[in-house]
């Protein structure tokens, strides 16, 4: 009941939690980015069936934040979740550069439903660590974004194992939501 | 294609147009029916005409004028129409006649048709009875096999699952075996490791052993040194004993001559005494003598004296005298004895005196012999008493060594006695452990026996199982088919069914049509005289249908893509119905028949959109056949998943030749999952659905009424089913629609919920109540 209470609460008092679907393809990182917002840590992680929701705080607002499982039978699934969903954000491999084309398809059906017109989107080019990564501007490309009409958008490259680049999202973030409220 | 389909035109004209000289059509069928026909059809030609003339009076005028133009072809036109006449009337007569084998053979065909429709019907209602006993028994049959099986299989289980006790038994005998042996090599090791402790006891025991025989030996070597020390020492002893009897002899001896010398002494003394005695009564004699002497004298005196007084007595006195000068006389030889035994007294006792002073010497000469003596005899006594001493401490050292080298003697067979019973007990050990090896490794081997046997036969079963396994995956792959062509046999029944029914129906249809043909007869009969009135105009219309069709002809070779289209349209209800064929065949007919039963061609080009409308039906019914022919392959699509999914059978392994060529499947084929049909996947991931289950039950209010969308995806809730646990969660959380921006569908969905809540407060409280025990 205690869930009640506060619900009822943030309900009471507009600080309404921000509800955040993380999605992207399998493999790319979606739930180690999911535990370092949250924990600040790098978790060790399995592939996920079915989703993780934990609630982050970021800058005094609360994100109700959903990681669903990027594997390709369940992805069809995605869509049961885009109600309601004030930010999506992408996450993308930088070093998967076979599957970038299929990522970019993946995003390109999932902006065309209706329950997700007027979320912000933020593209995560993950892995950036790694030696062979596309850079940023190279994957805005791959991913066409730049064609992108009446949609709020921003790539940022991160690192959810050593933790770069995922402040400067959130911020961007939580300023784009503030602004549009 | 196009001659084919020409003669065949030209059969079906020659059929229709038979009928119409035919009189012996059954009467009963349609004598009214032509009439009203008839009648009908008049009035329509009637009014359609006056009406098409007033629409078209313009056009008219326009067509008149091209009809004057082409006036000069009508000549040709006109040979054309007698020839087409002639053609005609050669027709009419081929049809005439084949009307009448064709009603004799329709008449037979419909005999023919209805015996062998009864057949057919009997037979097929046998034959599916039979077919229905046969896959009933078969099916009997394999439900008997699926419970035998099932039966086998659980049997087999029941084995597998004692195999697997087994093997676990006997995996745990192996480490109970293991442990056992590890216990004994252990126990072995201990051994080892205690018998190399008591070799090394032993070595050291018989190092002590040699130790104490050196040591025997040598007390030994010392004892028999000791003995002859011993011996040395009797010897010593006995000299030493003689040397004392001797001393002791002597000793005596000299005592003896003491005695003998002090009994002399004695004597000696006591002659000395005597002699002293001797000397004092000499002494005394001599006083006495003396006094006698001077008593004598005396007397001498008195008797001189008196003599001299008495001289008478002169002899008397001279006598006296001669006395007295004899006792003078005496008293001098007396003297003179006295005087000698005074000397030799003296000499003797001078001698005596020497002879005491020598024996005193000589006494005290033996008396120095004997103190010597004695002192050698004190220190010989010494020496024996050490000597004796020396000999018991060597005797107490013999036996002293005795007792050691018995001690050791018996130390030395204890330990042997001991390192016999260690060797003993080694080798019993020894013995003991190599029997228990040797049962052990029996014990061990007849395990592994046991165990390779156990395996074997594990083996054995698993084989069988999965002999089993296989026969029953075949079986259950034969029932899979059977119940396929069980189904597909109901299918065929059911098609048959139609099909008879079809056929009824198409008999029906065809008896209509028959009606339909004869009235037909009728009107072209009346058509024909039609046609005779009407034959110019229809030249007219036909020059004018020629120009069109030149027209369109230039427009199609303009347009050659645009000509295949209608081609297709022709040729599609071709392929696809017969029937419509036969009307879309029909059509030309009616055209001709029309064009030439009206005096001008405002009626053909009604006709012709009679046509067109006909033709546009028989398209709608095309498209709505093929549509119903879709839902058919789509419905046939969802029982198969759902078949798939009841026999729980992979898609991939059954249907895969079935579906693989479907072009309408590949086509479904999203290449974007995303938005990929999800009623398409139903073999839903089942973990994904636990998973989304789980957490819907397990998370807060707010993120379970977002869950609720993919839970009622995933398990396939109807809108009523979803909105109801929307509702329910609503109700939960307390305030509906307050804390979350209510979702469209709610709104949009005017659902049975609020407004119907008091008429089923019975229900639901009661499904609320049950999905709430499921969330908590």
């Amino acid at each position: 009941m205690g869930g009640f209470f506060s619900s009822i609460f943030s309900s009471l008092f507009g600080t309404r939690e921000m509800r955040i679907l993380i999605l992207g393809l399998d493999g790319a990182g979606k739930t180690t980015i999911l535990y370092r917002l949250q924990v600040g840590e790098v978790v060790t992680t399995i592939p996920t069936i079915g989703f993780n929701v934990e609630t982050v705080t970021y800058k005094n607002l609360k994100f109700q934040v959903w990681d669903l499982g990027g594997q390709t039978s369940i992805r069809p699934y995605w869509r049961c979740y885009y109600s309601n969903t004030d930010a999506v954000i992408y996450v993308v491999d930088s070093c998967d550069r076979d599957r970038i084309g299929i990522s970019k398809s993946e995003l390109v059906a999932m902006l065309e439903e209706e329950e997700l017109r007027k979320a912000i989107l933020v593209v995560f080019a993950n892995k950036q660590d790694m030696e062979q990564a596309m850079t940023p501007s190279e994957m805005a490309n791959s991913l066409g974004l730049p064609a992108l009409k009446d949609r709020k958008w921003q790539i940022f490259k991160t690192s959810a194992t050593k933790g770069t680049g995922l402040d400067e999202a959130m911020e961007w973030l939580v300023e784009t939501l503030k602004s549009r409220q | 294609m196009f001659a084919k389909l020409k003669k065949k035109i030209a059969e079906e004209t020659a059929i229709a147009q038979k009928p119409g000289g035919a009189t012996r059509i059954p009467r009963s069928v349609s004598k009214e029916s032509v009439a009203s026909v008839g009648v009908d059809s008049g009035d329509d030609f009637a009014s359609d005409g006056s009406s098409s003339r007033e629409d078209l009076s313009s056009q008219l005028l326009r067509r008149n004028e091209q009809i004057r133009k082409l006036e000069a072809r009508l000549s040709d036109y006109a040979e054309q129409v007698r020839n087409l006449q002639k053609i005609k009337e050669k027709l009419e007569i081929a049809l005439e006649k084949h009307q009448d084998s064709s009603m004799r053979k329709f008449q037979e065909q419909n005999e023919t048709f209805q015996a062998n429709r009864a057949k057919m019907a009997e037979g097929l209602a046998l034959a599916l009875a039979r077919k229905d006993q046969e896959w009933s028994e078969k099916v009997d049959q394999l439900e008997k096999e699926k419970r035998f099986l099932t039966a086998q299989l659980q049997e087999m289980k029941n084995q597998s699952l004692n195999l697997f006790q087994k093997r676990d038994e006997l995996d745990e005998l192996e480490g109970f075996q293991q442990q056992e042996l590890s216990k004994v090599k252990h126990m072995l090791l201990k051994k080892e490791e205690s018998l190399g402790k008591m070799e090394q006891e032993l070595e050291a025991r018989t190092r002590e052993l040699s130790h104490t025989q050196e040591e025997l030996m040598i007390s030994s070597q010392m004892s028999s040194d000791l003995s002859q020390k011993l011996e040395e020492l009797q010897r010593h002893y006995s000299t030493l004993e003689e040397q004392r009897d001797h001393v002791t002899a002597s000793k005596t001896g000299a005592e003896n001559k003491i005695t003998a010398l002090e009994r002399k002494e004695q004597e000696l003394q006591a002659f000395i005494q005597r002699l002293s005695i001797d000397l004092q009564k000499v002494t005394a004699e001599a006083q006495e003598k003396e006094k006698l002497i001077t008593h004598l004298q005396e007397k001498v005196a008195s008797l001189e004296k008196r003599l001299e007084q008495n001289l008478s007595g002169e002899e008397h006195v001279q006598e006296l005298l001669k006395e007295k000068t004899v006792a003078e006389q005496n008293l001098e030889d007396t003297r003179q004895q006295l005087l000698a035994t005074r000397n030799i007294q003296a000499t003797t006792i001078d001698i005596l005196e020497t002879r005491v002073k020598e024996l005193e010497q000589t006494l005290q000469a033996s008396e120095e012999k004997l103190k010597h003596s004695s002192e050698v005899v004190a220190s010989q006594e010494a020496q024996i008493q050490a000597l004796s001493s020396a000999n018991e401490e060597s005797r107490c050292a013999q036996q002293q060594a005795i007792t050691v080298q018995q001690q050791c003697k018996e130390r030395v067979h204890a330990v042997e006695a001991q390192i016999a019973a260690l060797e003993k007990a080694q080798a019993a050990d020894k013995t003991a452990t190599k029997h228990k090896m040797r049962e052990l490794e029996q014990e061990n081997t007849a395990l592994k026996e046991s165990r390779n046997e156990c395996e074997r036969s594990l083996q054995h079963h698993q084989l069988e199982l999965k002999k089993l396994k296989e026969e029953w995956n075949q079986r259950e792959i034969v029932s899979v088919a059977m119940a396929q062509a069980l189904e597909e046999v109901r299918k065929q029944r059911e098609e048959l069914q139609q099909q008879a029914a079809n056929l009824t129906a198409v008999i029906d249809e065809k008896e209509q049509g028959l009606q339909e043909k004869t009235e037909m007869v009728f009107q072209k009969e009346q058509e024909i005289l039609q046609l005779k009135k009407g034959h110019e105009c229809a030249l007219l219309q036909m020059h004018q249908l020629q120009s069109e069709l030149e027209a369109l002809r230039s427009l199609r070779a303009e347009e050659p893509g645009a000509a295949a289209a209608p081609e297709d349209l022709q040729r599609l209800p071709d392929q696809e119905q017969e029937p419509v064929t036969l009307k879309a065949m029909k059509a030309p007919v009616f055209q001709l028949s029309a064009a030439e039963g009206t005096p001008n061609g405002e009626v053909g080009t009604m006709d012709l959109g009679q046509l067109q409308k006909e033709k546009q039906d028989l398209e709608q019914q095309l498209i709505e056949k093929n549509k119903i022919i879709k839902q058919m392959q789509q419905r046939m699509l969802e029982l198969k998943k759902t078949l798939q999914k009841e026999l729980k059978i992979r898609p991939d392994e059954l249907f895969e030749v079935r579906e693989k060529p479907g072009p309408e499947m590949s086509n479904l084929a999203p290449s974007v999952t995303n938005n990929a049909d999800l009623t398409d996947a139903r073999e839903i991931n089942f973990e994904y659905l636990k998973h989304v289950v789980l957490k819907f039950m397990s998370c807060r209010e707010s993120e379970a009424f977002h869950l609720i969308k993919a839970v009622s995806v995933l398990l396939n809730f109807s809108q009523e089913e979803e909105n109801m646990l929307k509702e329910t969660l609503e109700y939960k959380v307390g305030f509906p629609g307050l804390l979350f921006q209510s979702p469209n569908s709610i709104l949009s969905s005017p659902s049975p919920g609020k407004g119907d809540w008091p008429l089923e407060a019975g229900q639901q409280p009661e499904l609320r109540c049950q999905l709430r025990s499921c969330f908590w």
